[in-house]
């Protein structure tokens, strides 16, 4: 399932409201990027998907949370 | 030394310089510096620097994340630092093992740890050597940083064969400790060593001028050390350069060193700078001016850089003691900046959590050769382009994975400045003769007189 089916899939726990894909910013060990990820047009809660949690996410904390 | 404020000191232990009989020992405060003092009823009193201005010291914390899990080899007897090794007191596994396969060199360095300067002494036999991987596979397990040192690993014809029997032993990270002399004169040699199984060479690198290597070394070999690293990365083989810096030698060229790096990088994955330490004969306590703490290389590094890499983008270890090292990752931006990935004082950064095997693995891929980029006919060449960017996650992804360069430093300890609460805390282990693992900075330490603690004072322990 992409981004965009995720986001198609939920509906915001928050307050109820519709997902689309908008541009979140990500801080992480100091690196800042931006992801494609549905987020609550109503609210701005984020979901990330447990695609990405568990893919480049979990990559990125094997390779940079060092010694 | 009427300043220091006794009321901020720590408690510990360290040797006597003359007569290395244990002594109290405290670290304490004097403005911004902190000294280590102790007292011999014998010898007298000792002051040396060991932490000097700004990161302050009481900041530079990280909790410590990792545990003793291993099984000791000796028993406690005759207390710290007597009784190695390891012994049931020792609270770190050995994240490196040092085989040192050679006491022969083909340099002659006055600032050489190892047993170089004195008479020839016939090489270990390859049998002794497999005893040695054995008794690390005991120990350790193989997931664990093999480093063959001496003297000069390479001028051993059979170095090939000890990195192959480590390799068929199950030890996954093979890294040589080398000057580099005979990669630069034998063309096929790296790639001898590479199909052998070394991933790495711990690059002995003093700085980008021949007047440093003279002084150094005892000759000019700029030419050489580039021609070495040149055929190491054309091979697949990682670099790690490591400066010896010496005040008023070579502490003038450290942002050079930075700066070729990153010219160099991908092939070459780090520096790993080494303050000298004082070994060998010297009845008189080296001069505090004529050392550099951790906080004067953090700060060369961002004077010499120009702000390109910042005292605060370096952060304690996790592993060993927090007095013992520093280091700091960096990619490049494509603005031609860096972004550094580590920190400290910020809070987020000292709490990470972390495992024996994760910081290993972690250490061995970042000094193995970078992966070949995607499409790339090569597998020995990196890497991906520069200009892909950090700004998104795929971009970052593929830069920390191919891009990193680390920067690091590792205080040593000589018998001036030796803290038994960072002794204990060692993770880099010399294999000794006799098969004893023995924390690194131990097995170097000479008295004043030039008497030696651990290295060629050994018996057989029973069984071996």
């Amino acid at each position: 399932m992409n981004f965009s089916q995720e986001a198609a899939a939920w509906s915001c726990t928050s307050c109820g409201g519709e997902l689309s894909l908008v541009k979140v910013g990500f801080t992480y060990m100091k690196g800042n990027f931006e992801v494609d990820l549905p987020a609550c047009a109503e609210c701005g809660l984020v979901l990330v998907p447990e695609s990405l949690a568990l893919g480049k996410m979990a990559e990125a904390e094997r390779i940079l949370e060092d010694k | 030394m009427g300043c220091c404020e006794k009321a901020t000191s720590f408690a510990t232990e360290s040797l006597c310089p003359h007569c290395l009989d244990r002594i109290p020992a405290t670290r304490e405060r004097c403005g911004e510096d902190v000294y280590l003092v102790k007292s011999c009823p014998e010898h007298g009193e000792f002051h040396t620097i060991i932490w000097r201005g700004k990161p302050e010291f009481h900041g530079w914390q990280r909790s410590p994340n990792m545990v003793r899990t291993s099984e000791s080899q000796t028993i406690a007897e005759h207390g710290c630092p007597f009784d190695c090794g390891i012994c049931p007191t020792h609270r770190k596994n050995a994240c490196t093992a040092v085989l040192e396969v050679t006491s022969r060199c083909n340099l002659r360095c006055p600032v050489c740890f190892a047993d170089s300067g004195s008479d020839v002494t016939s090489d270990p036999p390859l049998t002794e050597i497999a005893e040695w991987y054995r008794r690390v596979l005991e120990a350790y397990g193989p997931d664990i940083i093999i480093q063959l040192s001496g003297g000069e690993p390479t001028v051993r014809d059979d170095l090939p064969a000890i990195i192959g029997m480590g390799r068929s032993l199950g030890f996954s990270f093979i890294q040589v400790n080398t000057n580099g002399l005979r990669l630069a004169m034998e063309e096929d040699y790296a790639s001898v060593l590479r199909q052998a199984g070394a991933a790495s060479v711990f690059f002995q690198f003093d700085g980008t001028e021949d007047v440093i290597y003279r002084k150094l070394r005892g000759r000019a070999c700029y030419a050489e050390k580039r021609r070495a690293i040149e055929r190491c990365v054309e091979n697949g083989i990682g670099v790690v350069l490591v400066p010896t810096i010496v005040p008023g030698v070579n502490s003038h060229n450290i942002g050079a060193i930075i700066k070729l790096a990153l010219e160099l990088s991908p092939g070459v994955r780090g520096v790993h700078f080494q303050p000298v330490g004082y070994f060998g004969r010297g009845p008189d306590a080296p001069d505090n001016r004529s050392r550099l703490t951790l906080p004067d290389i953090m700060r060369a590094i961002e004077q010499q850089t120009d702000g390109l890499m910042r005292a605060e983008d370096f952060t304690p270890p996790g592993w060993e003691n927090t007095l013992c090292s520093f280091h700091g990752t960096f990619i490049p931006k494509t603005d031609g900046g860096l972004q550094a990935l580590t920190g400290h004082g910020g809070g987020c950064c000292d709490s990470r959590e972390g495992s024996d095997a994760h910081a290993v693995s972690f250490t061995a891929r970042q000094w193995s050769a970078p992966p070949a980029s995607k499409g790339s006919d090569c597998c020995c060449t990196a890497s991906s382009d520069p200009a892909a960017g950090i700004e998104t996650f795929d971009g970052f992804l593929e830069q920390v994975k191919s891009r990193l360069l680390s920067v690091s430093c590792m205080a040593f300890q000589d018998v001036w400045n030796l803290d038994l609460e960072r002794v204990r805390d060692c993770c880099i282990h010399v294999v000794a003769p006799d098969g004893r693992m023995i924390p690194f900075c131990l097995y170097n330490v000479t008295s004043a007189s030039g008497q030696r603690l651990y290295r060629g004072h050994l018996q057989e322990l029973p069984g071996f």
